[in-house]
């Protein structure tokens, strides 16, 4: 992993079309500026994790992946 | 209403406890109606099925029965959608149900996402994945499966 040290008003460029800007330095926290074309998808590590985590969570239940779970379902009722 | 689930057969489905995803969620944003139900052989589980995608339901299981001590940290912006001031804690139980989605991918230990728990407002009925920003839980929490719940 590369790391460096950037001030604020600093940037990064990646490749020839990300651009990542320092916008703002806090304590904990520091506030980011991205340009990325609109191929490029841009999301917060956590929002990729939870998007990953429904597709597969999603896919798990298609088909007859579970029977055995599904199957005693009838005269199941709304909560 | 009645309405054809790909995974569950047909369903009776009372309007009054369908929720609602303003926001959709991440993955399945254009996906705002679900019906809650319990699995009728345990009561802990609970199926999201959508009402827009019949093919699209998640499994699902409260939070505190993985972690009895779950504690909710929501963002500002996903309190506003459930109505709630900035700085807002909500009462698990009391005031909204909050579950963790279930992944059970064959072959592998189900795991349970107990980073994004789906934050159900009980008197409005409007839910939110409520994507934590700390690193208490993990996304993939891995879930003991009692007998009853493979049988």
């Amino acid at each position: 992993m590369l790391v460096i040290r950037r001030h604020s008003g600093d940037a990064i460029s990646v490749g020839d079309e990300v651009e990542i800007e320092i916008i703002e330095c806090g304590v904990n926290r520091v506030k980011l500026g991205i340009r990325a074309p609109q191929h490029i998808s841009v999301l917060r590590r956590e929002v990729k994790l939870t998007r990953d985590q429904n597709l597969a969570a999603a896919q798990s239940m298609s088909g007859a992946a579970r029977p055995g779970m599904l199957a005693p379902f009838a005269g199941g009722k709304p909560s | 209403m009645t309405f054809n689930s790909a995974h569950l057969g047909r369903i009776e489905v009372d309007e009054s406890s369908t929720i609602e995803f303003p926001r959709g969620l991440p993955g399945f944003e254009d996906r705002h109606r679900f019906l809650l139900m319990h699995h009728p052989a345990n009561e802990g589980l609970v199926f999201l099925q959508s009402l827009e995608t019949p093919d699209l339901c998640f499994l699902a299981l409260p939070a505190r029965s993985i972690r009895d001590d779950y504690q909710l940290a929501i963002p500002d912006e996903d309190l506003e959608v459930l109505g709630y001031p900035h700085g807002h804690c909500p009462e698990i139980g009391k005031d909204v149900i909050a579950l963790a989605v279930l992944s059970l991918v064959e072959g592998e230990s189900p795991t349970a996402n107990l980073l994004s728990p789906v934050i159900i407002q009980t008197h409005t009925r409007r839910a939110v994945q409520a994507i934590r920003t700390d690193d208490r839980y993990r996304c993939r929490e891995p879930l003991v499966v009692e007998e009853a719940v493979c049988s």
